[in-house]
């Protein structure tokens, strides 16, 4: 572990974290404008954040110490993944800590945690909502450790550095059967993990359809700005990840500045234009039903196995 | 067309064959699962074509050709036309539920690719290491065919079974005579047609096409 | 070292048991408690130095028996296992101090209890088929005892206890049959001979020992379906019993399987390994689904050690497929993640069980639904406890993560050339166990939400107070143990090393490499550090707690009441149960759950468009139980039922029995 191997991940949590309300803030805009709507600029769920930041905390009196270590563990773990992450450089100091699967469990780890709040509440709103965020993580997770399989069978390992090192060698993989089935897979389940239509809707506070806002009701002040940070920091790490594991092109090999600033506008791109199509296509469909919800995800398992036997078999 | 890329059009042409096979037991509207059945006859005419290609045949592109103007236009829109002439409810009805039909496909992927291992030991052409898909998809079609209650999706299950065993055809054997395609896909029309008849006649006597209710005529 | 320690592990033993039988109430409950920790300690240590590579230890006692002696050989896969119960014995020893002062504090459970610890630990010493048999039935009684231990005022105890007694002795009887035929055909009763002698074993026969073993120590480990005294038993015993119990003594299954089928036979065709990945597989799933339903805490934790054993023998079959199909590195690996999460498991369910003890001392229920709020008022069990559920639902940085981190590595990392029957089950394998992995997740978030958070649900959970010292000490010591085995896993690369070797038929080389703090795995290109996990997370912590405080924030405002819709009231009956937090995902296993649900409705007299009352009543039975075993009972009863005919109470019949039988003994014999 080199310093300038911890220098890398520390930027990479620093620019993503810089980046991800913008992202966000991007998302709402393409959205209103596709509504028709003139939309709030791309930088206000920062000035929501800087606002959140500076109001009082107001707790409930049936809660305890869960409620108020949850929007910690949740960001840290989102931040930690963005160190391991390979956004920037496949030479950050992160990568031998933990691999695809540590990356997973990290994320779960803030799932559990965000639940268990939840449940800390006390109130209908914080059941229902831990529940179903609980019963769409449980049945997210084959369909994500079955992708990261089809991956690291062609490329014999399950750390991220080695895979985007190896789609960088051997570019034609990009585009085989497995990569493309794997891709569809991870793409179904970041919209469920983060809870975008057709699972969930970021921006509904209907009672009986919200999953991620029935959770966090009771949150406020700088414990909300965590969550929310939290929640926009996993939606840039879920792209990132779908983006620089099939796309690699772009990152950095190595730890020189200009290769590094070249690599950041070059995930930037990648980002931006996933999360504008996410966006866009949001606009046209509507939310399915909860209990259709394991439909959907078993039809992304259905992808994910696929791309397991395609790289087995067609190897 | 050089070797890597001929490999991985190939792949994806038969992979979609397989996806789409799979996105037929997905859907829950009967148009949606005729218009996938339509990309499959695409995907499966895409197979041929990229063969055809590499392999400098202009036969096999010839016939890749008809099989997409057959089985991705011709019969699709036929099955479309029953759908639509049907006044009945448009929604898949099936016996058992969409994951665990789902599931169910996995296995027989995986059953597909077991049976054929000793058979795609033998070549090391990319053609033949990716004829379980083929073997897939008739077995997928074989599931809708039991497990869907309307006879519009039996018929979709039977052009299903077909396509696989089309795809067998294209991946086994480099190049099918133009004949024997054109043979088999005359059987298909023909069964198509008498199927269709049936179902309306079925449709006009009773009032619908639910197999369920034909276990009456038993009696 | 290792002869003194296990002297002394038998000698500080049975002075337990002495003190068990001779001591008033107050001293029996302390020096029982004492005497059994320090015999579980001196195995500990015998089983470290073992593992530290100190070298088998061998020691002969001929004629302990009138029909055969006992051998003792201990090795690193016998030291593994110890090391298990060692880690779970000695914090539970202590902790039922403070326990069996409330309750189970007789005579007959104080002397049973440090027996079964003790034979725990020598099942697994045992080097002849004798000593193994006579150590097992040692423990059969032991903890058959233990389960009994409050028939007094429980008929469930009793009913556990014949389920129990029927299924342990079922196990018994295939044991004793498969070994029996192996060390005859081997030529030889001690386990060296046997492995000497193994050759003369012909395949068929050495399938039929293979499956009757599989038959007999997955009864013990409690796998489907010989899991159904698993979740009668594990709630009806003392908690700290129940710890030793699902922590270490059906891990004992899992070692008898691999003694037997891998050391003792060698290994065999691939579908032995095969075998035991579908018996893992099924009762993995099996034991999550119902675990996830199950509102009686207790009862959930023992089916979800029925999937943590399925998870193990995941490892363990795919460690056997790997092997025959010549890929002995990764069998290495597989049995390794095995190995590791046997220790793991142990920590981790042990303290559940405490925990789950304290809670029920506290509360007198086990049914989640009747608890709440527990955290403020039992602030220790509580923060072990959340301990152990992230442990156990595999989250890093803890333990649990770290064994099914290494058994995913090895599952994913099979190579496609190797047999078809491997890369057919290898996809499927790493789906259940990402699933198992997700559903435990939701299962101990549900557990430990609705015990410990919000409020309680009903006066008992609002009176509970925390638990005494020594019960607090052993919850404490457990995670300890939890949190270092997360930290430092890298300590076991050596001795994992030496269990590989030492079961011949499965695995040799070095499965784990380290280097400090990394984990690094051989011939698969992965790493992982825990440690560094666990202080990157808690630099991100304090570095979000650090950027908080510096946003100005006024001041914490408490007791304002949560929102509620608009209603101003809050009560219990409001928050979301453990049965309602199952709910969607029993829903969607419905297929495989089967529940039955009645709803009946009440209508108010005066018009039936009010109702009055609405009753919800839903019940998911064990479909194995149901669709096996109570089919099976039921034909039992109807033969005994005919066999009644023979007797009826008329000694002259009885004696006419006598003189057919001496007739028939003369006839046959000659």
């Amino acid at each position: 572990m080199s310093a300038t191997g911890i220098a890398v991940a520390m930027l990479q949590v620093v620019l993503t974290i810089a980046a991800a309300p913008l992202l966000v803030g991007m998302m709402r805009l393409v959205r209103a404008r596709l509504e028709g709507r003139v939309g709030a600029p791309i930088r206000q769920p920062w000035r929501d954040l800087r606002k959140l930041l500076r109001k009082e905390r107001m707790v409930s009196a049936n809660t305890g110490w869960v409620f108020s270590i949850a929007p910690l563990v949740l960001l840290a773990s989102a931040a930690l993944v963005a160190g391991i992450v390979p956004f920037l450089s496949t030479r950050s100091a992160l990568d031998q800590v933990g691999d695809l699967f540590a990356v997973v469990y990290l994320l779960l780890l803030g799932t559990v945690f965000l639940s268990l709040a939840g449940l800390d509440a006390g109130t209908a709103f914080g059941g229902m909502g831990a529940s179903r965020e609980m019963t769409i993580a449980a049945i997210a997770e084959p369909t994500v450790l079955v992708a990261i399989f089809a991956l690291s069978v062609s490329t014999g390992s399950s750390n991220l550095g080695a895979i985007v090192a190896a789609t960088l060698a051997h570019p034609s993989t990009a585009a085989s059967p497995e990569s493309l089935l794997a891709f569809a897979a991870l793409a179904v389940v970041t919209i469920a993990e983060t809870g975008r239509i057709p699972v969930d809707n970021p921006a509904t506070h209907l009672e009986l359809t919200m999953i991620h806002e029935a959770m966090i009701l009771e949150y406020s002040g700088p414990d909300l700005a965590m969550v929310e940070l939290a929640a926009h920091l996993r939606l840039v790490v879920f792209l990132g990840l779908l983006a620089n594991l099939f796309v690699p092109w772009g990152i950095a090999t190595t730890v020189q500045p200009l290769h590094l600033a070249a690599a950041a506008a070059a995930v930037a791109i990648k980002l931006v234009a996933l999360a504008a199509t996410i966006a866009a296509i949001e606009v046209f469909i509507a939310k399915v039903r909860l209990f259709r919800v394991p439909e959907l995800l078993a039809a992304s398992f259905v992808l994910a196995f696929l791309a397991v036997t395609a790289s087995f078999f067609l190897a | 067309m050089n070797d890597t890329a001929f490999v991985q059009l190939l792949d994806i042409a038969a992979g979609l064959v397989l996806v789409t096979s799979f996105a037929a037991l997905w859907l829950r509207r009967l148009v949606a699962v005729a218009r996938v059945i339509a990309v499959q006859g695409v995907a499966l005419a895409a197979v041929a074509f990229v063969i055809g290609l590499y392999e400098h045949e202009n036969e096999l592109v010839a016939v890749s050709l008809m099989v997409g103007a057959l089985r991705g236009v011709v019969l699709p829109g036929l099955i479309l036309r029953a759908v639509r002439a049907g006044d009945e409810r448009r929604e898949v009805e099936s016996l058992i539920n969409v994951p665990a039909a789902l599931l169910a496909a996995s296995g027989l992927t995986l059953i597909a690719y077991a049976a054929t291992r000793d058979v795609v030991a033998l070549s090391s052409t990319p053609q033949v290491r990716a004829l379980p898909l083929g073997v897939a998809v008739m077995l997928i079609g074989m599931l809708l065919i039991v497990t869907r209650r309307k006879a519009v999706l039996q018929i979709m299950g039977v052009l299903m079974l077909d396509n696989g065993i089309a795809l067998v055809m294209f991946l086994g054997t480099s190049g099918v005579p133009l004949a024997v395609e054109l043979g088999i896909a005359s059987d298909v029309l023909l069964a198509m047609f008498i199927l269709q008849v049936l179902t309306s006649r079925i449709r006009n006597k009773f009032g619908g096409t639910d197999l369920d209710q034909l276990r009456e005529l038993r009696d | 070292m290792v002869g003194f320690s296990l002297a002394l592990a038998a000698v500080a033993a049975a002075l337990a048991m002495a003190a068990g039988a001779a001591l008033p109430m107050r001293a029996r409950v302390l020096w029982v408690g004492v005497l059994t920790a320090l015999s579980a300690a001196a195995g500990g240590a015998a089983a470290v130095a073992v593992l530290a590579g100190s070298g088998t230890f061998t020691a002969n006692y001929p004629n302990l028996f009138p029909l055969g002696g006992v051998r003792l050989e201990f090795d690193a896969l016998s030291a593994i296992f110890v090391l298990a119960t060692a880690v779970v014995a000695v914090p539970a020893s202590i902790y039922g101090i403070g326990y069996s002062a409330h309750g189970p504090a007789s005579r007959p459970v104080q002397i049973a209890f440090p027996l079964l610890v003790w034979s725990v630990m020598m099942v697994p010493a045992a080097g002849n088929v004798t000593g193994l048999i006579a150590f097992w039935e040692l423990m059969a009684l032991s903890s058959l005892v233990v389960v009994l231990a409050e028939h007094h005022h429980n008929t469930e105890a009793r009913t556990a206890a014949q389920w129990y007694a029927a299924m342990t002795h079922l196990s018994l009887l295939a044991i004793v049959l498969a070994l029996i035929v192996l060390a005859r055909q081997a030529g030889g009763d001690s386990f060296a001979d046997i492995r000497l002698g193994v050759h003369q074993v012909g395949p068929i026969s050495a399938g039929v020992v293979f499956l009757l073993t599989l038959v007999g120590f997955g009864a013990k480990a409690g796998v489907v379906p010989f899991h159904v005294w698993l979740p009668r038993a594990h709630p009806e015993a003392p908690s700290h019993a129940s710890a030793l119990m699902s922590g270490a003594m059906v891990k004992l299954g899992v070692y008898g399987l691999v003694r037997v089928g891998w050391d003792l036979l060698g290994g065999g065709p691939v579908w032995w390994g095969a075998v035991v990945v579908v018996v893992g597989l099924v009762s993995a799933m099996f034991g999550i689904l119902h675990a996830l339903i199950a509102s009686d805490l207790k009862r959930l934790l023992a089916y979800s050690t029925t999937e943590n054993i399925g998870l193990i023998f995941i490892g363990v079959g795919a460690a056997g497929m790997f092997a025959s199909s010549g890929n002995r590195t990764l069998a290495a690996v597989a049995l390794a993640a095995a190995m590791l999460h046997v220790v793991n498991h142990a920590a981790f369910k042990g303290l559940l069980f405490l925990g789950a003890g304290s809670i029920l001392s506290a509360t007198g229920t086990r049914d989640l639904d009747r608890l709440g709020g527990l955290a403020r008022r039992m602030p220790v069990t509580a923060a072990t406890f959340a301990v152990g559920s992230l442990a156990i639902a595999a989250l890093p940085p803890l333990n649990g993560f770290v064994s099914e981190w290494l058994l995913l590595q090895s599952l994913v990392h099979s190579l496609p050339s190797s047999a078809a029957v491997v890369a057919v089950a290898m996809p499927v394998a790493v789906a259940v166990v990402a699933l198992t992995g997700g559903l435990a997740a939701a299962t101990f978030v549900k557990a430990f939400g609705t015990a410990f958070l919000a409020m309680p649900r009903t006066a008992e959970a609002d009176q509970a107070h925390e638990s005494p010292r020594t019960m607090q000490i052993g919850l404490v010591a457990l995670s300890g143990v939890c949190i270092a085995l997360a930290l430092a896993p890298t300590v076991f690369a050596a001795p994992l090393q030496r269990v590989a070797l030492a079961v011949g038929g499965l695995a040799d080389g070095r499965p784990i490499h380290t280097n400090g703090v990394y984990l690094q795995l051989s011939g698969i290109q992965a790493g992982l550090s825990p440690l560094l996990l666990a202080v990157g997370l808690m630099v991100m912590i304090v570095a979000a707690l650090a950027v908080v405080r510096r946003g100005r924030v006024r001041r914490t405002i408490r007791d304002i009441p949560a929102w509620g819709c608009g209603r101003t009231v809050q009560t219990a009956r409001m928050e979301y149960t453990a049965t309602s937090f199952a709910e969607p995902l029993q829903r969607v296993f419905d297929d495989v759950l089967h529940p039955e649900i009645d709803i009946d409705v009440d209508h108010r007299t005066e018009s039936r468009h009010y109702v009055q009352a609405i009753r919800y009543r839903m019940h998911i039975r064990d479909g194995f139980e149901h669709r096996l075993y109570l089919p099976l009972l039921a034909a039992v009863r109807r033969w005994g039922d005919r066999a009644r005919a023979v007797q009826n109470g008329s000694i002259h019949r009885y004696l006419a029995y006598s003189l057919v039988t001496l007739i028939v003994v003369l006839v046959v014999s000659r």
